[in-house]
């Protein structure tokens, strides 16, 4: 599991609440940040558990024991003195089924009653049942999503019942199946596609469904904001101290206002000229309409979609906006492109005597008339001179940092089908939204994330079938979600058994 | 003689605060003849980013006449102590292209001299993704090594990073192996988890210790359950997927052994960190955060819990903004930039890291260790940077600067000059050699090595 994973599980194991959500928030503050990889920290090849996240399991589980077996939901009896393995029976075999999203096997319930009896004889009732709860959390089938397939049938490659109720669960809540999945899964009603999607539509119009706007935090990069927005106060001053929470918030409303309609699609998410802001961030932005601290939509003339809002933009510097890393992550995680490294000892030494009265967009320029530097910097200059429009922390402005009027005209290149002139976020917005490229790449990213690992030749078939179904659905982010449900790599296991931490 | 050691001798932190520090004679390694204690040797890599001016290093470079330019400056009340080994050669140009990154990505695999794998980062390669080194770093070897002979060590190794929440290719330095697997060492970023984990099981209070000895028992229990299921789970699964379930039972052993040697009674019980604590993310905390880590560090080696510790004062490719030196960019930010106006925030940035690096050099020789001397020496401190010069990214030019007694083993209060002729990993042999692992040739992938340590190192 990933840490977002393993907070969303303990929460619904625990039974959601602000209480239960301190609870885990406090325990787990100190989980080291999963290993990175495409842009993603989910991905299984790359969750391995360490000495110091197995650390993070002991010490969090600590903490969660006395609310697991204060819990009645899994202890709904009383122990009687001399037969207490009659109550603990039962507390394992309901609380097990919690913690392993599956009932246990009755060698599983024997394993976790010797656990129990063990330190029954040591200390008391309570204890020995807090011992047996902390054994699950600390259990490889709790931490791990293992899957060996339904039935032992030769020709079955399918997820059992129960690992398709987790699949469908970990995609869009990114967390444990609840009642409804459990029951589904007991009485064998997600084999086929139509029941899964069923399933998959129900899932989505949950309120557990804005867990899966860690897809866009990670994928836009929202996520990493609070620990790399710094400003220069001399240059940006009376920044709101809440900035970098209000970007993050404004990304998360407006996605959602685009999965909420069965129409939002692409399109919205690179052209909007619209955006969502309260009060306070309309003050920064210098917008009207906002008065509350809700999130509202309003009008945002000039701007488009994620692509101009102050998360996108803030990856700036911190005495100016950085148009190499603007175009950076768009050539990177838009495009879904590679920026190699530069040749080994290349000489980086610029001709630095008569760049001093230039703009960021002239020096970028003088740079790119040299060939090995041009080599990467023609794939982002271009793309993110189109920003110059907005300061370091996402405001509209006409002159730049050094005075200058802006020029945002620019001319894409090295792409396969969004070549040519813009000189709008807007335009490119458009351009963007259009480009099979860019809807490949969206593909591509989704799959990344919601599937937790890289796709590999095999999935070839799948990431064709998501690319039809996309295009089918007229690229609705919601239904694409949906459709995520209906590939051959979420229906079927691979040939071998595998399993994601 | 035996020397008695109150069990709460105050010394002068780092930081100008009093830190206990206990030590019982009883805890010391005895010598094969069993009678006199003798003193583990002990290694600490200690990193910083983005590589320096190389020409303003030194301004005499004589063997043992040398001097310090500017930003070492704060090096020379050492200097009797310190083996400087200028212009070694990381030789990353002799991998394949495919299989090396960039120069601050592959650079800050230093301590793991290994080919790098595919498949984590759309940037540093050349026409494919590029991923992480594929086999252990050295902290992360010696360690091992340790542990095999020392059943009384805890911790294989320790490994800190001072702020950065978020782990990649651009800021983890440690390595697990093995070789031909993509597997970071996410670092500790939280001096005050550390402490907790390897001290606090350590008291002095019985009641304190039933109830502790209550939670171990819960925490062995589950963890020899958990090993159980893994190696059934094991059976059953591919390749891959078993070296991962390897590497999390290997996890779970590690602890099962620090939780024995924290229920040791209250042997070596440290004073508590300082309250309240700090923000472990903020960059304007680095200097304290960073000796919180020595003073958690000095304790692990004075206990015996690690003799191995990778320390790093921020990831490769830092682009901490040093408010205080009176920086408005990043140090990455103006590491890129080849005017003199860069090159003196580089020299200042620098000179900063060293004189808060040498408070280090100031705790160990402060922390009593082995009969009558300190953990100075008995250490060996390994500074290092991923890069040579900052602004051309050279992987030559490496400067890394040994310090310490090191138990002898070196002939210290010299600058060699290897003029690009004797790679990075060859050093790294040297530190294996240092503690004791002398059948170590090479280490890392043999294109980066030249078949030995470093020579007219030692003593």
């Amino acid at each position: 599991m990933s840490n977002a994973e393993y907070r969303n599980t303990m929460t619904d194991l625990l039974g959601d609440s602000p209480t239960t959500q301190a609870l885990v928030a406090a325990a787990t503050r100190n989980f080291p940040s999963e290993t990175e990889s495409l842009g993603f920290r989910n991905n299984a090849d790359y969750l391995g558990v360490s000495t110091l996240s197995a650390q993070g399991y002991v010490d969090a589980a600590e903490q969660f024991v006395d609310a697991i077996v204060a819990n009645e939901a899994f202890l709904p009896c009383a122990p009687v003195a001399g037969a207490e393995a009659d109550c603990a029976r039962t507390f394992i075999d309901s609380f097990g089924k919690s913690a392993f999203r599956r009932p246990l096997t009755l060698e599983e319930s024997s394993q976790y009653a010797a656990i129990f009896d063990k330190s029954l004889k040591a200390y008391d009732f309570d204890s020995a049942l807090r011992a047996t709860a902390f054994a699950f959390l600390q259990s490889p089938k709790f931490l791990y999503r293992v899957e060996f397939g339904a039935a032992p049938s030769a020709s079955s490659s399918r997820p059992s019942a129960y690992e398709m109720a987790n699949r469908l669960s970990y995609l869009f809540w990114q967390s444990m199946p609840d009642q409804t999945l459990f029951d589904a899964a007991e009485s064998n009603r997600l084999s086929t596609p139509a029941e899964i999607e069923e399933q998959a539509r129900r899932m989505l119009r949950s309120p557990k469904a804005s867990r899966l706007l860690e897809y866009f935090d990670e994928w836009l990069g929202t996520d990493t904001l609070p620990s790399t927005f710094t400003r220069d106060v001399t240059l940006y001053p009376n920044l709101d101290p809440n900035l970098v929470s209000l970007l993050q918030q404004e990304t998360r409303t407006f996605v959602t206002s685009v999965l909420a309609r069965p129409e939002g699609n692409l399109s919205d998410l690179f052209t909007a000229p619209y955006t969502f802001a309260n009060a306070e961030l309309a003050k920064h932005y210098g917008l009207s309409g906002p008065t509350g601290s809700d999130f509202v939509k309003i009008d945002a003339p000039g701007r488009a979609g994620v692509l101009t809002q102050g998360m996108m933009l803030a990856r700036d510097k911190p005495t100016r906006t950085s148009i190499v890393r603007r175009g950076l992550k768009l050539r990177l995680d838009v495009l879904c492109q590679l920026v190699p490294a530069p040749p080994p000892d290349v000489n980086l030494t610029l001709d630095t005597a008569n760049t001093a009265n230039l703009t960021q967009r002239q020096r970028l320029e003088q740079h790119r008339t040299t060939p090995s530097c041009a080599t990467c910097h023609d794939l982002m200059d271009p793309l993110g001179v189109v920003f110059e429009g907005f300061d370091a922390v996402g405001r509209s402005r006409t002159t730049d940092e050094q005075g200058a009027a802006v020029d945002t005209s620019s001319e894409i290149t090295r792409t396969k089908d969004a070549n040519g002139p813009v000189s709008t976020p807007a335009q490119l917005g458009e351009v963007l939204a259009k480009s099979e490229e860019v809807r490949s790449c969206y593909v591509t990213k989704s799959f990344r994330f919601f599937y937790g690992r890289d796709a590999d030749p095999a999935d070839a078939c799948s990431l064709a079938q998501l690319a039809q179904s996309f295009k089918g659905k007229a690229y609705s982010l919601s239904e694409f979600l949906i459709a995520l449900t209906q590939t051959d790599a979420f229906l079927y296991l691979p040939v071998r058994g595998s399993e994601s931490p | 003689m035996r020397k008695v050691l109150s069990r709460r001798t105050l010394l002068r932190g780092a930081a100008g605060v009093g830190i206990g520090l206990p030590l019982l004679e009883a805890m010391l390694p005895r010598s094969a003849s069993g009678a006199t204690p003798s003193a583990p040797r002990r290694i600490i890599f200690v990193f910083q980013a983005n590589g320096d001016q190389t020409k303003r290093r030194f301004i005499d470079t004589g063997e043992t006449s040398f001097t310090f330019d500017e930003f070492l400056a704060p090096l020379e009340p050492y200097r009797k102590d310190l083996l400087l080994l200028n212009r070694l050669d990381r030789r990353y140009g002799k991998l394949p292209s495919s299989e090396r990154a960039d120069g601050h990505q592959q650079g800050g695999a230093s301590l793991a001299p290994w080919k790098s794998g595919e498949g984590a980062f759309p940037i540093g390669g050349a026409n494919r993704s590029i991923g992480y080194v594929m086999g252990p770093s050295a902290d992360h070897e010696i360690g091992e090594r340790v542990l095999k002979d020392n059943a009384g060590v805890s911790a294989r190794h320790l490994v800190f990073r001072v702020n950065t929440k978020e782990n990649n290719i651009w800021n983890v330095s440690s390595h697990a192996g093995p070789i031909g697997q993509q597997s970071p060492v996410n670092p500790e970023i939280d001096p005050y988890n550390a402490y907790t984990s390897l001290f606090a099981g350590n008291t002095s209070d019985p009641g304190a210790a039933a109830a502790l000895a209550k939670r171990v028992a819960m925490k062995q229990s589950a963890l020899d359950n958990a090993i159980g299921e893994l190696g059934s789970l094991r059976a059953k699964l591919g390749a891959a997927d078993q070296q991962r379930l390897d590497q999390h039972a290997q996890a779970l052993r590690d602890i099962e052994r620090s939780l024995l040697a924290t229920t040791g009674g209250a042997a070596c019980a440290p004073m508590p960190l300082a309250t309240p604590k700090l923000n472990v993310f903020d960059d304007d905390k680095h200097v304290e955060l960073g000796q919180l880590f020595f003073k958690v560090s000095a304790w692990a080696l004075a206990c015996d819990r690690t003799r191995s510790i990778n320390f790093n004062w921020s990831g490769n490719t830092s682009n901490r903004v040093y408010k205080s030196l009176g920086m408005t960019e990043g140090h990455h930010d103006i590491s890129h930039i080849s005017d003199d106006q860069a090159f003196a925030k580089v020299r200042v940035i620098h000179k900063h890291l060293w004189q808060q690096s040498v408070t280090l050099h100031e705790l160990l020789k402060a922390t009593p260790d082995g009969p009558g001397g300190t953990l100075w020496d008995n250490t060996l401190v390994v500074h290092w940077n991923e890069l040579g010069q900052g602004d051309t990214h050279s992987e030559n030019d490496a400067l890394v600067v040994f310090a310490g007694g090191a138990g002898g083993h070196f002939k210290m209060g010299r600058l060699l000059d290897f003029q690009n002729k004797a790679s990075f990993a060859d050093m790294l042999v040297s530190c294996f050699h240092y503690m004791g692992f002398e059948d170590v040739m090479s280490f890392g992938d043999p294109l980066l090595n030249s078949g030995g340590p470093l020579p007219n190192l030692k003593a």
